[in-house]
């Protein structure tokens, strides 16, 4: 129903108020497909696994996933292999976390 | 899925009075430094002793029993056991702090009181804290500082109880016998090893750190759980030379901490150096500075470095410490429970926004002179020094209240 790049577009909206960054920028959101009947799956994870934000996070990919018309359910897979580190962000996040 | 916790934002004004309180504290705390002279410059010194007691109770307690109300799901990723049992902890700690800071001023009968009223908030804390591990399914490293922080606490109070008791003439005990117990359990067996698990989730958690060893960290509590046994036991035994076996693993523990601590920010990602990372790097140069104090005292037995060291512990590392985590929690705390339902809906702040920047950049630059020109002036021994310093510290306390109430308030 939807590709890879159009559910990363929609997850794109979601921003990590931390670090100001959206979670597809951040590398944190790892696969992503939807099927016909509407079911769509995300595969991401954390930078930390302490993060006190995990649950609202999840959330907040869900909602942006079920704003796209057609979605009926959203199935999120939290995982932590592989690790997140910050070699998975976009160029332009490595530069501006990076500046001192 | 791999799941985490199922509650790890407990209500905000569960915790805030906790924060308010204790950086209300903190200003009280300062304002002592206007009434003490070198003379009273002596370990049962009464005005000494309440000082203290309203630094760390009031205070480092009180923030860091609040911000545990917090970090405890993160860091032992369960649920608290019971949350709302930290309702009943600030009125005590607040109550008993009070007490004790009046004991020692002016009325000892007050002591035994506000020490059981202390003992009583601080065992239901702990209380919480080992049902909550009880949770666990598998220890880590972290978990097991926080655990063994918790124990040394308990022996902590339990100390202090009995001295306090003596204190008022209730039961028949040498204080002195058990004053180096209950100073070493509270300060290095607690506060130390709290803040060595936490500040290892929390610094790569904030700097985005990934890649190093966690060895240096069971390294160092390891030994600084030996540091804290051996000044116990040369408390309880009169024997000097295990005392000076645990000062020194005390340093070691604190020197492999520190080169953690360094490796953690080299390998962050995260290079901005915000309010947060200059507070703790204030924090960690005072541990440092203390250190090579306490070496000096060691090689040359001049008290006022000893006494310097202990001040750039508690003002320096502990204060900064505590303070920095400030500027990190509370955003948060008030982020989540003002902003966050609105997310998708209309745009929130990021939590940078929430920062007041010139009271804390005045708190860091007040506080941090402060800190310095105390130090010094411990070592030279100069009363009008240590009320310069305390005046630097006062305005530094009061911007540090100021955030406070500016986070806390931020629409």
């Amino acid at each position: 129903m939807y590709s890879k790049d159009e559910l990363f577009l929609a997850i794109s909206t979601v921003i990590d108020p931390e670090v100001g960054f959206n979670l597809v920028e951040m590398g944190l959101i790892y696969d992503a497909s939807c099927d016909d009947e509407g079911n769509a799956y995300v595969k991401m994870t954390l930078s930390t696994k302490a993060c006190p934000m995990h649950q609202m996070i999840q959330q907040w990919v869900k909602d942006a996933i079920k704003k796209m018309a057609g979605i009926k359910e959203v199935t999120i897979d939290l995982v932590w292999e592989p690790e997140w580190n910050i070699t998975m962000a976009d160029e332009h996040v490595k530069k501006a976390l990076g500046r001192a | 899925m791999f799941s985490i916790s199922q509650d790890f934002a407990p209500p905000f004004k569960l915790i805030l009075p906790f924060f308010i309180l204790g950086s209300i504290f903190y200003v009280v705390s300062v304002l002592f430094l206007f009434f003490i002279t070198n003379e009273n410059i002596v370990m049962l010194d009464t005005k000494i002793l309440s000082f203290i007691h309203i630094f760390l109770l009031g205070f480092v307690m009180m923030i860091i029993f609040g911000a545990m109300a917090q970090l405890v799901p993160v860091v032992l990723e369960v649920g608290h056991f019971g949350v709302e049992l930290f309702y009943a902890i600030w009125p005590l700690l607040f109550i008993g702090s009070l007490m004790m800071g009046m004991g020692f001023l002016a009325y000892p009968t007050l002591l035994p009181f506000g020490g059981v009223v202390v003992l009583i908030a601080i065992i239901i804390f702990i209380a919480e804290i080992f049902l909550t591990i009880r949770k666990v399914q598998k220890m880590t490293l972290v978990m097991s500082s926080v655990l063994i922080a918790n124990i040394f606490l308990l022996a902590g109070i339990i100390f202090g109880l009995l001295m306090a008791l003596g204190y008022a003439g209730m039961i028949d005990i040498d204080i002195n016998l058990l004053l180096r117990s209950h100073v070493f359990s509270v300060i290095g067996g607690y506060v130390i090893i709290t803040l060595m698990g936490l500040s290892v989730v929390l610094l790569p958690m904030f700097g985005l750190s990934h890649g190093f060893s966690m060895k240096p960290l069971k390294n160092a509590i390891i030994i600084m759980s030996l540091s804290v046994l051996f000044v116990i036991a040369s408390s309880l035994s009169g024997v000097a030379f295990f005392e000076y076996i645990g000062y020194v693993l005390a340093m070691i523990a604190l020197t492999i901490y520190f080169f953690l601590v360094k490796t953690i920010y080299s390998t962050r990602a995260r290079k901005e150096i915000d309010i947060y990372a200059k507070s703790l790097i204030f924090a960690y140069f005072s541990m440092i500075a203390s250190l090579i104090f306490g070496i000096l005292y060691l090689f040359s037995s001049y008290e006022p470095f000893l006494l310097s060291g202990a001040w750039l512990m508690f003002f320096g590392f502990f204060g900064f410490s505590i303070t920095g985590h400030m500027y990190k929690i509370v955003p948060f705390l008030v982020w989540f429970d003002k902003f966050s339902p609105l997310v998708g809906k209309q745009r929130v702040p990021m939590l940078a926004e929430m920062l007041p920047k010139k009271s804390s950049e005045a708190q860091l630059v007040f506080c941090g002179v402060g800190v310095v020109v105390i130090a010094i002036a411990i070592v030279l021994k100069d009363d009008t020094f240590i009320k310069a310093g305390a005046s630097f510290l006062l305005i530094g306390a009061l911007s540090f209240v100021r955030s406070v109430f500016y986070m806390i308030n931020y629409k």
